[in-house]
């Protein structure tokens, strides 16, 4: 027994040499006001003081009522608590937050990005290993605020509205959970930081279960990248998918004429132009497809089958 | 022979008629998410394998999570709301995933071990730490 506890007290005391020794990870990064930085910033969010486990839902139900969703973190504790984790998963925060119908964009690991975002105006939830690498204790937060002449950030973070904490501190524990961080963006508008095809992505997944908000998100993606093929052709799939064909045809007419070397345009644009019943465009469309992507895409050569299967019955 | 021609007729007709009006295969209109992932330079990968690679990967994570705790209907609704390269990152790591929970239960020796770090700013378990690190 005593051997034990000699053996644990040894160890205990070299685990504190070695952490005070190896300095503990990165150093956070000398963020400077002047580089399109505020000095400070202080983005509202509700704040919702969490329950035992419920880190997850509180910090989702305060980055949702920023972007204008009412909600609570009790409605939202069945869609991502995990009772044998006791605690909730990213993935299921992201997917939970388009359940809501609204973009969930996942910031680039970067300290800088996330206080720009706070900047706008927006709060981020960010995931923080509080504990240690082997000793992992992981915590949902929602970023509010920072000021880096104090160099501190202000969370709201489990029981506590506006915890003030180092920002040194706050960059470790935030490293440790490999910086990750989500955005929830109002409708019509874009994080700060966004780039095009992590964003386009976001919307993509919000197609299914949501065309019109990502209908919406595609026409605020345009204006930001008017050049933007995935964006055009994303907006012509989603008008599809809530069925309006003819909003679909002139996405898709589109982003044929802006990029008519993209098979894809034509391709989809053949299939809507079918859909209403235009033969001769369509087909003539397909077989555009056809040319420019050869064997690479295989959608091509099916719709210009499909077409062609179609005037041969009437 | 003649009635033998008119059955067929029938048939052939109810045959055109019933393609006609089905609307065109999905898999037809290429969809955003490939789109993306072509322009982001992933190689194409084989769309029906992928297909049911996902179709697998849902019916794993659904029963994960009833493993752990979710009733089915939820589950299978939880599921549903996530994207296929999202359901196949879940798929076999619901256990070793981080699970943001909160900070209690710690042993005593973690807790002064914690405490010390929390002083010293490498960790945030404690409120009631005033950090040193700047």
């Amino acid at each position: 027994m005593s051997l034990l506890r000699g053996g644990t007290c040894r160890w205990t005391a070299a685990l504190a040499l070695t952490l005070l020794l190896s300095g503990c990870g990165t150093l956070s990064p000398a963020l400077r006001p002047g580089d399109g930085l505020p000095q400070q910033a202080y983005a509202g969010a509700p704040f919702f003081a969490q329950e035992i486990h419920h880190c997850g839902p509180s910090a989702l139900a305060g980055a949702l009522g920023a972007s204008g969703v009412t909600t609570t973190p009790d409605a939202l504790a069945p869609q991502v608590y995990l009772p044998g984790r006791e605690g909730s998963l990213q993935l299921e925060l992201v997917a939970a937050a388009r359940g809501a119908g609204r973009i969930a964009y996942v910031l680039d690991p970067a300290l800088e990005d996330a206080l720009r975002e706070v900047a706008a105006g927006r709060p981020v939830l960010v995931l923080q290993n509080l504990g240690l690498s082997w000793y992992p204790r992981w915590h949902y937060a929602l970023l509010v605020g920072y000021d880096l002449e104090a160099r501190s950030v202000t969370l709201h973070s489990g029981t506590e509205r506006d915890y003030v904490t180092a920002l040194a501190t706050f960059d470790r524990t935030w490293a440790r959970a490999g910086r990750w961080a989500l955005v929830i963006p109002a409708p019509g508008t874009l994080p700060a930081t966004a780039r095009e095809l992590p964003y386009i992505a976001a919307a993509a997944a919000l197609e299914r279960s949501d065309p019109v908000a990502a209908e919406a998100a595609y026409d605020t993606a345009l204006v930001r990248w008017p050049a933007s093929l995935p964006a055009r052709l994303g907006l012509g799939n989603a008008r599809y998918a809530r069925g309006d064909l003819a909003g679909a045809e002139a996405a898709f007419s589109a982003a044929a004429r802006a990029h008519p070397d993209a098979a894809v345009a034509h391709n989809n644009h053949a299939h809507v132009l079918a859909r209403l019943g235009r033969r001769a465009e369509a087909q003539a469309a397909a077989r555009r497809a056809v040319e420019l992507a050869g064997d690479s895409l295989p959608e091509a050569r099916r719709t210009l089958d499909e077409i062609k299967g179609l005037g041969a019955r009437d | 022979m003649n009635m033998q021609r008119v059955i067929c007729g029938v048939l052939a007709l109810s045959l055109a008629g019933g393609t006609i009006h089905v609307p065109l295969a999905q898999a037809a209109l290429v969809g955003t998410e490939q789109v993306v992932a072509a322009t982001a330079g992933a190689q194409a990968a084989d769309e029906a394998r992928q297909r049911l690679a996902a179709l697998l990967a849902r019916d794993d994570v659904a029963a994960a999570l009833q493993g752990h705790g979710v009733d089915a209907a939820q589950a299978r609704a939880r599921v549903d709301s996530l994207s296929d390269a999202e359901v196949q990152q879940l798929a076999g790591q619901i256990d070793q995933l981080p699970a943001g929970g909160d900070v209690l239960g710690i042993a005593v020796f973690v807790f002064l071990v914690l405490l010390f770090t929390d002083i010293m700013g490498y960790t945030d378990i404690f409120p009631f730490v005033k950090k040193t690190a700047r």
